[in-house]
């Protein structure tokens, strides 16, 4: 782990505890997730146990604990989506790459994850990847897209 | 030097130090208010919800936990109507559902008059009452546990999932923690718990008098107020 880019987000705000959830926000957008080594060093620059932490950091969904893959697959849970057939959206992700929500794919390449709403209603059922709102979406699409994205992977394992 | 305000609970005029709380004063004067996860030396936070009283200003009663609402001049508290025992015996039925392991938590069912769980036994060994998370964090300032996850994943963990090196390692927690008394037939196996109800003899002493500490054994399982001193 690069632990310089940590120092540079703590610099300035050692014994300040208020800003717990802010240098949370900063490791999660450099690193995806908020490493053990990390916490560690939050509580001991900003004096906050490390219990308090690792509370806080565990409470808000918006705070990962674990790595998350290279791609990231979100469907969205809300209501219109879920009227639209959301489960069937979730169930294709799953059962095509192996993996419950939440959880990574061995290769580190992907991971599924369902969200409560993702603000664009009108569009559903959303799965999202990276960020990237596919709109209408069908099992079938969404086939074709992780299929897609199955064959960069392959590329770019080719050409490293 | 300290300060006493009059407060008024059960009908009792008492005159209790400023700054104390409700439930303080009601253990210190002898008037029963069960209760669980009030541990005394540390913060209340009102997580058990046993010790609810009526707290009655004008002419309009409202309910809180005793342990976290403090005393004031002139406050007028009711720790024993029909309101408060119907919810209160809801509450120890709930405890009971979730941890049947225990048997403090089996005393204080039969202390609040529960005769039958309505609701499936989730045997899940933590009520989440922090005596654990406090008497760590206040009296031994070592933050080695703590609450983790919120909603129905809360659940009492070591700082990332592993024991940490300020732990003091001195089992405090264990000690303090109602789940660590098994009822008196041995630990019940999933899917047999029982509501156990071997003690209702105990609870002769308190109907008849409903209001005031009877030193019941009730409250020994838990540390009960009255019982802090006597063990030590």
């Amino acid at each position: 782990m690069n632990l310089s880019k940590l120092e540079s987000i703590l610099k300035g705000r050692s014994s300040q505890p208020h800003q717990l959830i802010e240098v949370l926000h900063d490791v999660q957008e450099h690193y995806g997730y908020i490493p053990e080594e990390a916490m560690r060093e939050i509580s001991k620059t900003l004096g906050v146990p490390l219990i308090e932490v690792y509370r806080v950091a565990s409470f808000y969904k918006a705070f990962k604990l674990k790595p998350t893959g290279k791609y990231v697959i979100t469907v969205c849970n809300g209501t219109a989506c879920h009227v639209r057939g959301a489960q069937l959206l979730l169930d294709q992700a799953t059962s095509q790459l192996g993996i419950k929500p939440g959880e990574v794919t061995d290769d580190g390449m992907f991971s599924i994850e369902h969200v409560n709403c993702l603000g664009a209603c009108a569009l559903g059922p959303i799965a999202s990847e990276n960020g990237t709102l596919g709109h209408h979406m069908t099992p079938a699409k969404l086939r074709k897209l992780i299929n897609s994205l199955n064959r960069e992977v392959k590329k770019e394992v080719k050409h490293a | 030097m300290l300060h006493y305000v009059t407060v008024n609970i059960d009908g009792a005029d008492i005159k209790a130090p400023k700054g104390s709380s409700v439930l303080e004063v009601a253990i210190e004067y002898g008037i029963c208010i069960p209760h669980l996860c009030h541990v005394p030396g540390l913060s209340d936070i009102g997580a058990c919800r046993l010790c609810i009283v009526e707290h009655v200003t004008n002419g309009r009663s409202q309910v809180t936990t005793s342990c976290t609402l403090k005393v004031q001049e002139g406050m007028v508290i009711r720790s024993n109507t029909d309101r408060i025992k119907r919810l209160r015996h809801n509450i120890a039925e709930l405890l009971v559902a979730e941890a049947p392991n225990s048997r403090a938590i089996q005393d204080i069912a039969v202390r609040c008059g529960v005769k039958k769980v309505r609701y499936p036994f989730r045997n899940s060994n933590c009520v989440l009452c922090g005596r654990c998370v406090r008497a760590c964090a206040e009296l031994w300032h070592a933050n080695a546990l703590g609450f983790v996850g919120r909603g129905k994943d809360r659940h009492v963990e070591r700082p990332l999932n592993m024991r940490q090196e300020f732990c003091k390692g001195c089992d405090y927690c264990i000690q303090l923690c109602p789940m660590t008394i098994t009822p008196c037939d041995g630990p019940m196996k999933p899917g047999e718990e029982y509501l156990c109800g071997k003690c209702e003899s105990q609870l002769m002493i308190t109907e008849e008098v409903p209001d005031s500490c009877a030193w019941c054994r009730l409250g020994e399982g838990f540390n009960c107020g009255r019982y802090a001193g006597v063990k030590s």
